[in-house]
């Protein structure tokens, strides 16, 4: 058999939260956030001509792609010089880079200044990010369909984040985690400021690596040591070691975690106390003597 | 119970069977050929069929009953009855415990006019799909008992508490049954309890069957072919609207909070070492594999008598709680808030447009986009079919914040 041809693509997700604690206490380390970003992605273009990369930002007010190959350099025609595309390179350097810094560049400009992202200020809500994970699977999913045949393409997301929590999304997270895992896409964190729980869970279920960097300074050389190498190599690297991962529930009442609680039969909502109603589905229950489970214990054999 | 057997008509009177009247001559008199489109079109119906909030059977527990008799030796399906119903069944397997991961599922064969319960209920695909693979080298003998096997698995479903659904799902390839007593006896038992009992046949109706699933609430099919078989096979993997006998409760769940540290045991080794060594509760019993039982400290324990386990979902061998992961009720979720069906829209107003979801540019060979009516974001065919069929939350819905509960 002719060896298949392996391409890659890279999904990178870019939290753009004003309350993210690095952009509350400097705004102009975004640039270096970006700047690292943006060399992973060219790093990860330069490893094969044919891997691919696509970035979505988020925050609290909507997610959306700031690139992807709409925005790529077109494929010029051979003769004429019509279309949007190439600026000559300037300094030497390779134009698909230099395209990519460009057009990231004006995306987030565009994105941060869009009049849905002014109008929420970093008091409202949650970051996007479940969405912006949501968008790019639908994007690997097309990517994968359009593949030529005979090709194999590995995909892999990326998300770089300074923002706790995620309750809000939870279903969403939840839903992309299990399509993920169920499609061979590995989830990889870089979280630039909490243990993230949830997302913990997500590299956990796609076998994806979680790590939080201990300084915002070296994000680049992070990056770069530990979430270029495709997934396949990195056993044979030494790595960061996997975190234990809290798989503990939280209940639908208080958003505590719990060792022991109950659940909804109809619904599957989690409770940390006995409550005659369910708050999601609103069944009513039979009283808690019920839940002792009826264990007669009755000849179990078969009749013949 | 009369007005639950609505809806479980024979499949050829549903209507989902006539594609030819899916296919339409356009303007231009062109057949509409693609087959994506026909079965899109029949998923979007069932899908519109479904009521939202339909209470929905969750904690499935279900005995599938395995004809192994001479008849399922034909070779009507190739390579034989029996050879082809076990590659099916290995598929089901897979799709029922990933879209039902806190279910449960038994195996009863039957051959010589006896009942065999050959797997427990229990929740482990591999041993599953390891069992079936044994069936499926044994031999094929005798007349099967639809009886025997039906009072083994009711025996078997009668303990469960009452929040559980219990179902049974047969597979007959014989035309014929052997049955010590009057079978309507059982099946009054059947329905007393709530067993709901599909049957799919693989050669010709029975009445008995149809009576069974009649009186129990299950769906009776008979198979065409192999897909279609695949097919039927496959509609037993979402779970059923809660039977009326099904109680409503709250179930005392453990959540284990030790993780397995580490996916392959070479890099086990290196994990920190803070815990007592233990032997797994689940492998303790097998017999001859002495090194199957695991001694080591990753594992989940149980919160409340602290046995350790290597996989979730579990019932605890030591004091009954069921253990479960958060990620393994989560899901489940997908089959209770289910996207809303997106509009379908003519394609020729929104050119300019890309898709939402995959950014792709809508081109001339698309007829129809989709619009979410929740955040009227429009989307392409295959991102239609992408979210409902497997992403299960709307991609413009997740993205923008007023829609973000
Ligand atoms: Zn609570
Ligand atoms: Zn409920
Ligand atoms: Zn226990
Ligand atoms: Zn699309
Ligand atoms: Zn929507």
């Amino acid at each position: 058999m002719a060896e298949e041809v392996e391409t890659s693509l890279m999904v990178i997700v870019v939290d753009l939260h004003t309350r993210q604690r690095y952009l509350r206490q400097q705004p102009s380390q975004l640039v270096h956030v970006l700047d690292s970003i943006m060399t992973l992605a060219n790093m990860h273009l330069m490893l094969k001509t044919k891997n691919k990369v696509a970035i979505v930002a988020c925050n609290a007010a909507r997610s959306d792609f700031i690139y992807c190959d709409s925005d790529a350099i077109q494929p010029q025609p051979i003769q004429g010089q019509s279309g949007n595309t190439v600026q000559k390179q300037s300094d030497g350097q390779y134009e698909v880079f230099a395209h990519l810094e460009t057009m990231v560049k004006q995306n987030t400009r565009k994105f941060t200044l869009d009049e849905k992202s002014t109008f929420f200020d970093d008091r409202d809500g949650e970051s996007l990010i479940a969405g912006a994970l949501t968008l790019a699977m639908c994007y690997i999913n097309r990517i994968n369909r359009e593949k030529p045949t005979g090709e194999k393409l590995n995909s892999r997301l990326l998300i770089v984040t300074g923002c706790a929590g995620g309750a809000s999304q939870h279903m969403a997270y939840m839903n992309v985690f299990f399509t993920a895992q169920k499609q061979n896409i590995v989830l990889d964190v870089c979280s630039l400021d909490y243990e993230l729980g949830l997302l913990q869970q997500g590299c956990d279920i796609t076998g994806g690596l979680f790590l939080k960097i201990p300084q915002l300074q070296g994000l680049l050389q992070y990056l770069l040591w530990v979430f270029l190498p495709e997934p396949p190599i990195r056993k044979k690297l030494v790595l960061p070691p996997p975190a234990r991962v809290d798989y503990r529930a939280a209940c639908f009442c208080h958003r505590n975690l719990i060792d022991i609680g109950f659940v909804c039969s109809i619904c599957l909502s989690i409770f940390c106390k006995f409550s005659p109603i369910c708050t999601t589905c609103n069944t009513v229950f039979k009283p808690p003597t019920s839940l002792v489970p009826k264990k007669k214990k009755k000849p179990n054999k078969g009749v013949c | 119970m009369a007005d639950e057997d609505e809806g479980n008509e024979y499949r050829w009177e549903t209507g989902y069977e006539k594609t030819w009247e899916a296919i339409k001559e356009d303007d231009d008199g062109l057949l509409e050929a693609s087959v994506a489109e026909i079965i899109q079109r029949a998923k979007r119906k069932r899908q519109a069929e479904r009521k939202p909030n339909t209470r929905l059977g969750m904690m499935r527990h279900l005995y599938i009953i395995l004809d192994c008799s001479d008849a399922m030796s034909d070779q009507d399906l190739k390579p034989t009855r029996q050879l082809c119903t076990a590659k099916l069944l290995e598929g089901f397997i897979e799709e029922y415990f990933d879209q039902n991961p806190i279910s449960q599922m038994g195996i009863i064969v039957t051959r010589n006019k006896r009942a065999e319960l050959v797997c427990e209920l229990a929740g482990n695909v591999r041993k599953h799909v390891d069992i079936v693979k044994q069936i499926a080298q044994g031999p094929c003998s005798g007349e099967p008992s639809l009886q025997n096997s039906l009072e083994l698995a009711l025996s078997s479903l009668r303990l469960l508490p009452g929040h559980a659904s219990r179902e049974v799902l047969i597979i007959m390839g014989s035309l014929t049954t052997c049955d010590p007593h009057d079978i309507n006896v059982t099946i009054q038992k059947l329905k007393a309890e709530g067993v709901r009992c599909s049957v799919i046949g693989l050669a010709a109706e029975v009445r008995v069957c149809r009576q069974l699933s009649k009186e129990t609430g299950g769906l009776y099919s008979i198979i065409l072919d192999d897909c279609h078989f695949r097919d039927l096979l496959l509609q037993q993997v979402e779970p059923p609207p809660a039977a009326r006998t099904q109680d409503c409760s709250l179930v005392r769940m453990g959540f284990p909070h030790h993780s397995k540290i580490g996916n392959d045991p070479a890099d086990a080794s290196g994990a920190p070492n803070n815990n007592a060594m233990s032997f797994c509760m689940c492998h303790l019993d097998v017999e001859g594999k002495m090194d199957a039982s695991k001694l080591g400290v990753a594992g989940h324990l149980c919160p409340q008598c602290g046995s350790k386990y290597c996989e979730l979902p579990v019932e605890c061998r030591a004091c009954g709680l069921t253990l479960v992961s958060a990620p393994h009720l989560a899901r489940s979720y997908h089959h209770l808030f289910p996207v809303d069906n997106f509009l379908e829209m003519d394609a020729k107003e929104n050119m300019k447009h890309n898709c939402f979801g995959c950014r792709r540019k809508f081109v001339e060979i698309d007829k129809h986009v989709y619009k979410c009516g929740a955040c009227s974001h429009i989307f392409c065919l295959d991102c239609d079919i992408f979210v409902h069929d497997t992403l299960h939350s709307c991609p413009g819905c997740t993205s923008s914040c007023k829609n973000v509960k």
